[in-house]
């Protein structure tokens, strides 16, 4: 099943690169979301992150047909453009705003400091450790459920439920129930 | 702001792209007026980034996905292979019961270390009638030992081993073949 997921996704990948308009639209619709995610995670506002994740995939199409794309790795490839964007508009906004003080700006509307988040994002070993026993101690079941989904390759649920046999909405249960777990794993960890 | 405000559950929803279109678009509007809700919102996002990295890293050995139902199934199918071997057990015991004069120990069971022909090619040496080897490090000296007796030459893996003197049983008596010293005729 993996080994499809990673055939289908390298087919695509490869028309894309050749300029399939048809395999662009197809690895959009796979990763857009998570490059929405990955913004808001950031601290972007979720009008200005749909505009950069549009914008995100402007680009790197833009890439394409001027021969500039040798590989095409997603979502990493499609995330990194977004973070680049995202710290290219707090910039923006810094520079606009040269006149005022940042401070006198709606709090939503402070210019991210890429680095800060990227700190912020990532997990201390001693997270990624604690949040992997949580992982560990779910059903067989259930861990099959959240690492098809939430791997980082971006398997719709409607895909996730037909590979392990359940229903969308049994899907979706399995994975908010793992997510508690998981956030109860790593606040226990940032409180202790 | 009439909206109502996010809660944990909805934001998780719209994060997991569980939503309906429009209560994603209504829920996004709020976001927009509502500084709490946004901060909620990215709460969520920032726990989804956290929970990708936490399932992209996690063991690759554990990472086999097998339906939901197998696991049932092989709950099933183990039960079912227990109940045929007692099955198969009691039927043995009771078909072989009035044969058998030692339940506890079958007829079958071979207490003797195992042992293995060794083939050799080279013309010289002994035929392969007479020649074991005894891999097995816990019985190796029985092994070694009931070899000898019975005329056999060992052949060690290892080659540290001791290996019996041939001459020795061959049932003439001691020292009218000896190899240490000349024998007088």
């Amino acid at each position: 099943m993996e080994a499809s997921r990673g055939t289908d996704e390298e087919s695509l990948s490869r028309k894309a690169l050749a300029g399939d308009r048809g395999a662009w639209d197809a690895l959009v619709a796979r990763h857009h979301r998570r490059v929405v995610v990955s913004l808001l995670a950031r601290g972007v506002r979720v009008d200005r992150a749909h505009e950069l994740a549009q914008e995100t995939w402007a680009r790197l199409i833009q890439q394409q047909q001027r021969g500039l794309l040798t590989e095409l790795r997603l979502p990493n490839l499609a995330l990194t453009q977004a973070a680049f964007l995202a710290a290219d508009d707090a910039r923006r906004v810094r520079r606009e705003s040269i006149s005022g003080a940042v401070e006198e700006l709606p709090e939503r509307q402070h210019p991210v400091d890429p680095s800060v988040s990227a700190e912020r994002r990532l997990l201390s070993e001693e997270q990624l450790s604690r949040a992997h026993a949580a992982l560990a101690q779910v059903s067989p079941s259930a861990r099959s459920v959240f690492l098809l989904a939430c791997d980082g390759q971006e398997l719709p649920h409607a895909e996730v439920a037909a590979k392990v046999g359940l229903s969308v909405q049994r899907v979706r249960q399995i994975l908010c129930e793992v997510r508690k777990k998981l956030r109860t794993a790593l606040e226990e960890e940032t409180h202790a | 702001m009439l909206k109502p405000h996010l809660t944990r559950d909805s934001a998780e929803q719209y994060i997991l792209g569980a939503l309906a279109p429009e209560k994603a678009a209504a829920l996004e509007a709020h976001t927009l007026e509502c500084e709490p809700c946004a901060v909620l919102l990215q709460e969520e996002a920032l726990l989804s980034e956290q929970l990708t990295e936490a399932a992209s890293t996690f063991p690759q050995e554990e990472r086999v996905i097998r339906p939901a139902a197998w696991h049932a199934r092989r709950a099933v199918t183990g039960a079912a292979i227990a109940a045929l071997a007692a099955a198969a057990s009691l039927a043995l015991v009771l078909l072989t019961g009035d044969k058998a004069p030692h339940p506890s120990l079958p007829d079958s069971l071979d207490s003797r270390p195992p042992m293995v022909a060794v083939d050799l090619d080279d013309g010289d040496s002994p035929t392969k009638t007479n020649v074991v080897a005894c891999p097995d490090l816990a019985t190796q000296d029985f092994c070694t030992r009931k070899a000898a007796e019975r005329g056999l030459l060992v052949m060690n893996p290892g080659g540290t081993a001791e290996v019996p003197r041939y001459e020795a049983h061959t049932g003439l008596p001691e020292g009218a073949l000896s190899a240490r010293q000349p024998v007088s005729l």
